[in-house]
């Protein structure tokens, strides 16, 4: 189902200890900075503390007489001192990994505005032109190694946007905009999650970011901006027909018919996605029927409800969506 | 907490102490066995209550019928069914029409007068199959359990929910005072459309 | 002279005017010299086989005239006298929806439209009491009133050619013989299973019956439609959203501002395909003029009123047409409101007149438009000559001569998530649908308004056809002063406000103006009231049964003598709160109207009766 040019690209692993943008790179050095830093701390301390409990007694009692009293203030001052300095070093290395993280990327930076609804994240390429709009969901691709700007907003209640390959999180919070940019510097799929609990199906609201050189990402666009065609096959054509008498147009939108219901997700290009469901299951006819006919038994608390499709409808109405690239 | 042990001084504070911690550990467990409800996603069948599956608008059957079933609806007593209702009566545009029960192009659902009947069946019917002066039917639109769901927030907008289960204030601009506590209003089934009055 | 002297001089020449009033005929529109402070153009009167004189005493369209001046030459009934005027007759029409109508006279026999159920009745003036002539019943569809954005209005029928002309609400336009009642035809002209309605009152011009749509709140495409007046047989449709072969925009089109310029705005200037749901209905006003030869309308606001799904100018709603009535081919457009964000419909009356503007005389059309300024449009190009406000406004600070581009407010617009508070003027704007008039004698137009502002919170908006798509909580109250309705004397000349009489609520009636100088209007309490025209000054008030939101017409009666008539029957979108029994606790109801109309329940009831008043 996805196009075969972009399924060249393979899925990385997702962890923020594999960074792909100079975001996560910055970030993921100042972690290590401070995990070194503070294994070797940690290793001094426990030394120390060996040192203090294994060292050999005078036997006498302990006496608290000055000669014992000035090498004791000494240590601690001296590893006060120490400390501090790290400290003071690690506050102006964060401060200014955040700095860098945080600038605005400039003029030529691509917008796109991720709201987070339970459990799906709707994602919107916006651009000076009006018609140069699109509307998708739970799949965004980049250009490699042009900044995107992201706006963050949720309909319902608090998400959190984190792709970890390539940029901190962000929480997205209703009634309110935060944003945030990366640059993806190498090609690839990256996989991102809710990292705010939103309910029910928090664990399974994923995204994927697709990083792409710029001309496939271009043409992907203009793919996205397009309206979806009306089928020429006869079971495709069928399948429309029962989309818009079903309920399917009540929640979800198909540019390009009557449907325009912003409840679920957009599904003008469905079958241009990797995944189903936000992230849930691979993009197969075998998954989309069976999600059609029962969501609740994948997703329990999804809002899309079960289906009372018969079994030729749902053959059909799935051979439309399959047209949907 | 070093110092206080030492003070109360040996083996018998030690006791006294590890009586406190094993009550205050069996108190938790005794509360996490309160049981969540247990929520099925999928929902209700169509038409009538869980039990009953008949849907029947008035009670007067020709023939004599056996002692009305005065079960209440399926989700009377569901607070989450109603505040998924109060959402989906917003999605669906519900709201386009009936406001938020103060009503504009259709009636107002917050007050007394029930022109088809305010039983939840009444309302799932109205909503299923649509009403002669502009109602329109949701019925294949809209799966049955929604249609309770939405039925029964509807009831709640006139006060006709417990206050427990009746959503309280929404996020949204404050317009109406909230279901929670709005008088309830006992209802009165006109059967007079206001819209339709033809001379 | 002394002063005593030049009050006993005034007094004569009062009294030797007002015997000349009522001993010469009815005077014509064009006033002497010294009086007139801009003419009218020179033909008003449409073609037909009626009696067509200017001032003939009949009131064959709405607005009276092509012109749209809804001025009557007749002066018997005079400032001097209207504090006599009485009720002659009454008649019931048996609806008791919001009757925004205009009373047709033609031929001795008047004619009434209802709201839904559109009854059509034919009254017979030459008979004492004006009994029943015929009575026809459209019967449109119960469920058309499910779209009905705003109460089960319909503003009136057009006479011509022997028939009466007007629309249905699930939408079809009828045709029915003037003498009989009989129907002719019947077309159906929009699907009101999609949210299409029709409430405007159609204006027939060069055999031709305009019709534009409502649906503005329903995710419609707006259009007007011309049908043959003989045969309802389509003959050209404009849309007001897509490209440009739909828009019936081609080599004609000059528009005079840049940004109306360009191939297919109608499509760029909108997201992916929203402009098929993108609203932009005509359910107002057409004005004509028939030397130029170009009909002049307006088109209604974008959907839904949520603006982040629709960046961009949204082209071409919320704005003004001129077009070849023969064929529909625009010749140019303006945009009241770009990229509207408060349901600022553009669809008001327009008043053509020529007036000295510069020391040139212009043609020009003069539009107290709902985004809150008075505008004065040169009607040839396009060009606006001025924009003055003429109400309270926190959404726009005027309008940008050189560019012709409303300057927004940029910390009022509404967007998804954000309550904005003290948007005025409210989405009602400064003025509605009720429609102005405008008298050649004192050279002042005389404003039906309003005063409102609201509060808005912008939510997701789901387009679910048939279903509104609006996508805003809205909550409106009264603005600055406390009072809602305003009846504003305008100078188009000076630019600015003569006099203006404040209401408790929304005047959301027409005004009518006489040679006479009365000003007749009717409030929402249900007092038809006459002012002075020239000072403001209150000369009469009637009380009748229920609120007035009606256009009232001046006719001169079959018995030599004149009456004015008018519908009363509160509703409309203002009285919506009344008309549909609505609970006052929920301030959003009927978008947000309920919430500035609490008390009218206390005010008035439902109604439906035509009242006829004249002199003793």
């Amino acid at each position: 189902m996805p196009l075969t040019l972009a399924s060249t690209l393979v899925q990385q692993a997702h962890t923020s200890l594999n960074p792909a943008s100079p975001q996560v790179r910055l970030v993921d050095q100042l972690g290590t900075a401070m995990f070194v830093t503070a294994a070797v701390v940690c290793l001094l301390v426990f030394a120390a503390l060996l040192w203090a409990a294994l060292r050999r007694r005078s036997g006498a009692e302990p006496v608290a007489d000055g000669r014992q009293e000035r090498p004791m203030k000494t240590a601690v001052l001296l590893a006060t001192g120490v400390t501090t300095v790290i400290l003071f070093v690690f506050l102006i290395f964060d401060v200014s990994v955040g700095r860098s993280i945080t600038t605005n990327p400039g003029n030529d930076a691509l917008q796109i505005r991720v709201t987070g609804h339970q459990w799906w994240w709707e994602v919107q390429y916006r651009d000076s032109l009006p018609k140069n709009w699109a509307t998708t969901a739970n799949e965004i691709h980049v250009p490699v190694g042009r900044p995107v700007v992201f706006e963050l907003r949720s309909t319902d209640v608090i998400h959190s946007f984190w792709p970890p390959n390539l940029s901190p999180k962000r929480d997205q919070i209703p009634g309110n905009e935060n944003s945030l940019w990366f640059q993806a510097d190498s090609a690839g799929v990256y996989r991102g999650q809710c990292a705010e609990f939103c309910g029910h199906q928090h664990a399974k609201m994923a995204f994927l970011v697709v990083a792409e050189p710029a001309d496939q990402f271009e043409g992907w666009l203009a793919r996205q901006r397009d309206t979806a065609q009306t089928p020429t096959d006869s079971l495709a054509r069928r399948g429309k027909d029962v989309f818009m008498a079903a309920s399917c147009v009540m929640c979800h939108a198909i540019s390009g018919t009557s449907a325009g219901s912003r409840i679920g997700p957009d599904l003008t290009h469905l079958a241009s996605r990797r995944t189903l469901a936000a992230g849930t299951l691979p993009n197969t006819r075998e998954n989309l029927t069976g999600w059609i006919v029962d969501p609740q038994a994948i997703k329990p608390g999804v809002k899309m409800p079960p289906n009372q499709l018969s079994g030729p409808e749902l053959l059909a109405l799935v051979a439309y969506l399959e047209t949907l690239k | 907490m070093c110092s206080h042990y030492r003070e109360n001084g040996g083996a018998a504070g030690q006791r006294g102490s590890a009586a406190k911690h094993l009550s205050v550990l069996l108190i938790v467990l005794a509360l996490s066995g309160c049981k969540r409800e247990e929520r099925d996603f999928h929902g209700l069948p169509a038409g009538g209550t869980i039990t009953n599956p008949k849907v029947r608008e008035v009670p007067f059957v020709a023939g004599g019928s056996v002692p009305a079933d005065s079960r209440p609806g399926p989700y009377e007593e569901n607070a989450y069914a109603v505040s998924q209702g109060k959402t989906l009566y917003n999605q669906f545009n519900c709201s386009g029409c009936h406001f938020q029960g103060g009503g504009g192009i259709g009636p107002p659902l917050m007050d007394a007068d029930w022109i088809y009947g305010s039983r939840p069946e009444n309302i799932y019917e109205t909503i299923a199959e649509g009403r002669p002066n502009g109602m329109p039917s949701f019925g294949r639109k809209i799966v049955p359990d929604q249609i309770w769901q939405i039925a029964a927030y509807v009831r709640s907008m006139s006060g006709l929910l417990r206050k427990d289960v009746a959503p309280g204030r929404d996020d949204a601009m404050q317009v109406r005072p909230q279901e929670q506590s709005t008088q309830k209003a006992k209802p009165v089934q006109s059967g007079i459309p206001k819209s339709a009055e033809l001379p | 002279m002394t002063s005593l002297q030049y009050r006993y001089a005034a007094v004569v020449a009062a009294l030797f005017f007002q015997l000349g009033c009522t001993r010469t005929p009815p005077q014509s529109d064009a006033a002497t010299p010294a009086e007139r402070t801009s003419t009218l153009p020179a033909r008003v009167s449409p073609d037909t086989t009626a009696s067509s004189t200017a001032d003939d005493g009949q009131w064959i369209m709405p607005a009276r005239n092509f012109a749209s001046t809804r001025y009557s030459g007749l002066s018997q009934i005079s400032s001097q006298n209207v504090g006599q005027l009485k009720l002659a007759w009454t008649f019931s029409t048996g609806v008791t929806r919001g009757h925004e109508a205009a009373p047709l006279v033609v031929d001795s026999t008047m004619y009434v439209v209802t709201p839904y159920p559109n009854l059509l009745y034919a009254l017979d003036l030459t008979k004492p009491g004006a009994p029943l002539k015929w009575t026809y019943k459209p019967d449109p569809a119960l469920a058309s009133q499910g779209v009905a954005c705003c109460d089960l209005v319909n503003r009136g029928a057009a006479y011509f050619d022997g028939k009466i002309y007007y629309n249905t609400l699930d939408a079809h336009t009828v045709a029915v013989d003037a003498k009989t009642g009989r129907e002719v035809w019947k077309t159906k002209v929009g699907e009101y299973t999609k949210g299409e309605s029709v409430t405007m009152a159609p204006l027939v011009v060069k055999g031709k019956v305009l019709v534009g749509n409502s649906g503005g709140e329903f995710g419609v495409r707006g259009w007007l439609t011309a049908l043959d007046a003989k045969t309802g047989q389509l003959a050209w449709r404009a849309y007001h959203t897509g490209p440009d072969k739909d828009v019936l925009i081609g080599a004609r089109f000059k528009p005079f501002y840049s940004q109306d310029r360009g191939k297919d705005l109608g499509v760029s200037t909108w997201p992916g395909d929203a402009w098929k749901i993108g609203g932009g209905g005509s359910w107002g006003w057409i004005s004509y003029d028939p030397d130029l030869d170009l009909i002049y309308y307006g088109t209604s606001n974008p959907g839904p009123w949520n603006p982040d799904v629709r960046p961009g100018d949204n082209k071409w709603t919320a704005g003004i047409f001129a077009r070849d009535p023969a064929n529909g081919q625009a010749v140019w457009f303006y945009q009241w409101s770009p990229h509207d964000l408060f349901d600022h419909d553009g669809i008001n009356e327009q008043i053509l007149l020529d007036l000295p503007i510069k020391g040139q005389t212009r043609k020009v059309l003069i539009r107290p438009e709902r985004n809150g300024y008075v505008y004065v449009l040169d009607r040839s190009t396009g060009e606006v000559l001025s924009a003055d406000s003429y109400g309270y406004n926190t959404t726009s600070r005027g309008v940008d001569l050189k560019s012709g581009r409303l300057i927004a407010i940029p910390e009022k617009a509404t967007t998804t998530g954000k309550v904005i508070r003290g948007i005025c003027p409210a989405a009602p704007g400064t003025k509605d649908w009720q429609p102005s008039s405008y008298s050649p004698r004192t050279g002042w137009l005389y404003i039906p308004h309003q005063n409102l502002c609201e509060d808005v919170e912008g939510v997701e908006s789901n387009y679910i056809e048939g279903t509104p798509y609006v996508g805003a909580i809205v909550k409106m109250y009264a603005g600055p002063g406390g009072n809602r309705g305003v009846v504003t004397a305008w100078d188009p000349i000076g630019r600015k406000a003569v006099w203006e009489v404040k209401e408790k609520f929304p005047v959301w009636s027409g005004t009518v103006v006489t040679a006479g100088d009365v000003v007749f209007y009717g409030t929402m309490e249900g007092w038809f009231k006459a002012l002075d025209a020239r000072t403001g000054r209150q000369l009469w008030q009637f009380k009748t049964g229920s609120g007035i939101i009606g256009q009232p017409v001046v006719y001169r009666g079959p018995d030599g003598k004149e009456y004015v008539a008018v519908l009363s029957g509160v509703g409309g979108w203002a009285g919506a709160v009344v008309a549909g029994g609505l609970d006052v606790r929920d301030s959003s109801a009927a978008l947000g109207f309920v919430n500035a109309m609490k008390d009218l329940p206390q005010a008035t009831t439902k109604g439906g009766m035509l009242y006829v008043f004249s002199l003793p």
